[in-house]
């Protein structure tokens, strides 16, 4: 039997246990649980879609503002009260949140050039929380919206009659262009964004997820077993040290990449319930497909093979700076300390391309970002749209030799004194 | 008779502390060869710079004329070494360790077979691993250990300090195993602060103490070197 193979089985043996599973299940189900509760409360609460109508005016247009409202999938109840404390405090008002006050006189004084003020009351209880208020401002602001078009329409129908409110309105609609690399097509910048920011939406996440989890097992299985002198019984084997750090490597990253799949199941369902509410972007985007494709913003099977690859050896990268790391843990317990040197990169390549716009950022900081292994990756989904494909492959073949490098160097300190008598420790520890 | 293990000289030194000044000894084959001194005077950093874990920083160890460092793979082909206070893989049941163990050393299927079979006999814990080394006690834990370090024949067996922490009837098996295993041909170099052990154990004693060798010779020759009947007060008369 292939020795490389027994090395690797007895890695995820020892890794693969019992609380492992049982922590990984239960994140699945909590993602899911809160998932799915999130979404329902949200389409409850969404459902409940009401406001509260004191109409001071009784005139033919306080009566098309009403119907202009409904028309927006706003049920529109009327105040039984003649003014709006009166109606707040109601008792058939009571649960209700969205107030609408127009005042009396609103058609005479619009139609008289004058202006008239529509009020909005929005009830805020003390116990809101979650994303309750936020429905409710959106649902102050399209109907405000609605109000203001309808009234709008009113006077335009009566100014110029020949022609139409939608005409006078908007009467040189704006048509937007992008242009990516030379390809123009008919689609607006913030659709662009949109579809590039959903498509990396879980990318980082994953990639980040992935890197974490596979850079403290592996750390865990070499202090360990520094820790339980199991390494002193394997390194006077007549093994070659080379296969055990590839054999640890490569186990750290088969479960890693296990573990990051369920994690993202769970974050997927966790997603859905949460933005189940108000319109998906997924769907603009589709209807935006054909100018997408147009513009070259699509992921071919290649660009998907070079995104994969750069994610492989980020996460390799990881696993070489984690494995020199446990080499030099005191013990386990040291671990989560240990971790700092690796965390420290990686949430700067995570974060700062969030927040700068590279094509424009210091080459220092370009400098810096690019020297970080995990960058390459977290920026692949993004290069490959945009046609950078020449940077997604210098980046693996950088990420291809900071790897190389950390192997020859976790390979050299396996063949040394280092592996035993090497501590790293911070200042003020003993 | 062949020399199963040659020091001379040998030195580790870290920094400013000279944890082994310059030992020279030798074992013959088929010897239990006894490293006794207290805690902390470098017999555990000799057994290792034999284990080829560390490099010497002075001198020199063969085993079997094979240089420890210049030959390490070849040395790893002859020994077996037992760290004092080793663990094992605590999800791994006991017969998996030693599967894993013999294929390791082994590398050949029907050897490792063999070797595990002699494993399961030499530990003498039975259904019991079956189990998960976790579930097993620290007695158990120490045989399955010396089971694995000898199942494979190695031609020296280097054991640190094998029966520390062990109650008597563990100390006293493993002991006995030693000691059968000896008989059929096994070189020992065990180290030990166990006095009374080393005296049932070892053909011969090294007493070290500083990281220098005082007395090289039998507890018989010692006792009556130092006029005593107590290896305990040859250890105390010499480090005085």
């Amino acid at each position: 039997m292939n020795i490389f193979y027994i090395l690797l089985k007895k890695e995820i043996k020892e890794l693969v246990t019992r609380q492992l599973i049982f922590t990984i299940a239960a994140t699945l189900l909590v993602f899911h649980v809160i998932g799915k509760s999130v979404g329902t409360h949200n389409k409850a609460s969404a459902a409940h879609n009401t406001i509260v109508l004191l109409d001071l005016d009784r005139s033919a247009l306080s009566a098309r503002v009403a119907a202009a409202v409904r028309a927006g999938k706003t049920e529109v109840k009327p105040a039984g009260a003649g003014d709006i404390q009166a109606a707040l405090a109601a008792p058939e008002n009571i649960s209700e949140n969205s107030f609408m006050v127009i005042p009396a006189g609103l058609q005479a004084e619009v139609t008289a050039g004058r202006a008239s003020r529509i009020e909005y009351y929005s009830r805020f209880r003390k116990d809101a929380s979650g994303l309750g208020p936020a429905i409710a401002a959106s649902r102050i602001r399209r109907t405000a919206q609605a109000a203001t078009a309808e009234i709008s329409s009113w006077l335009l129908e009566r100014g110029m009659p020949s022609r139409t409110p939608a005409f006078l309105r908007d009467p040189a609609p704006a048509r937007e262009f992008a242009v990516v690399d030379g390809h123009t097509a008919e689609i607006s910048l913030s659709q662009v964004i949109g579809f590039i920011q959903s498509q990396s939406l879980f990318f980082p996440v994953a990639v980040f997820f992935i890197v974490i989890l596979s850079a403290q097992m592996i750390m865990t299985a070499v202090a360990s077993e520094k820790e339980n002198k199991t390494l002193e019984t394997l390194l006077s084997s007549p093994l070659d040290r080379r296969l055990l750090v590839t054999s640890k490597l490569a186990a750290s990253c088969l479960i890693a990449a296990a573990l990051s799949g369920a994690y993202m199941l769970g974050m997927r369902s966790f997603m859905a319930g949460v933005t189940s509410l108000g319109a998906d972007p997924s769907v603009a985007v589709a209807a935006a497909g054909p100018a997408l494709a147009q513009l070259g913003l699509t992921i071919t099977s290649s660009g998907y093979l070079l995104i994969g690859l750069s994610v492989l050896f980020c996460i390799l990268c990881a696993l070489a700076v984690a494995f020199i790391l446990g080499i030099l843990s005191e013990d386990v317990k040291s671990i989560q300390t240990m971790m700092t040197p690796l965390m420290m990169p990686l949430m700067l390549a995570y974060l700062l391309p969030i927040f700068i716009d590279m094509s424009t950022a210091h080459a220092g900081i370009k400098f810096l970002l690019y020297a970080i292994p995990f960058t390459h990756a977290f920026m692949a989904p993004q290069n490959v749209m945009m046609g950078n494909i020449s940077q997604v492959v210098w980046g693996i073949v950088y990420q291809a030799a900071v790897f190389a490098a950390g192997v020859a160097l976790s390979a050299r300190l396996f063949s040394g004194d280092a592996l035993l008598t090497l501590r790293l420790k911070w200042p003020g520890t003993k | 008779m062949t020399i199963a293990l040659e020091i001379k000289d040998l030195a580790k030194k870290y920094k400013d502390f000279e944890a082994v000044a310059g030992l020279s000894f030798d074992v013959r084959e088929g010897e239990i060869f006894a490293l006794v001194g207290p805690n902390g005077v470098g017999k555990s950093t000799t057994l290792k710079m034999i284990a080829t874990l560390l490099t010497p920083t002075a001198g020199t160890a063969a085993v079997f004329g094979r240089d420890t460092v210049r030959d390490a793979h070849a040395v790893r082909e002859l020994i077996s070494y037992l760290p004092e206070e080793a663990g094992a893989y605590k999800n791994l049941t006991g017969r998996d360790y030693l599967d894993f163990m013999a294929m390791v050393f082994l590398k050949d299927k029907a050897r490792a077979a063999a070797a595990v079979a002699e494993g399961e006999r030499l530990s003498g814990l039975g259904a019991r691993l079956e189990d998960k080394i976790k579930t097993y006690s620290k007695g158990m834990a120490r045989k399955l250990l010396l089971a694995r370090a000898v199942m494979i024949r190695p031609r020296l067996a280097i054991l640190d300090e094998p029966t520390s922490g062990l109650d008597i009837v563990n100390g006293y098996e493993i002991r006995k195993t030693i000691k059968e295993l000896a008989a059929g041909g096994m070189t020992f170099l065990i180290s030990s602060h166990n006095m009374g052990e080393i005296e049932f154990l070892s053909d011969r004693i090294g007493v070290i103490n500083k990281g220098r060798l005082l007395a090289c010779d039998t507890a018989a020759a010692l006792k009556a070197k130092f006029s005593t009947e107590d290896l305990e007060e040859v250890f105390i008369k010499l480090t005085q």
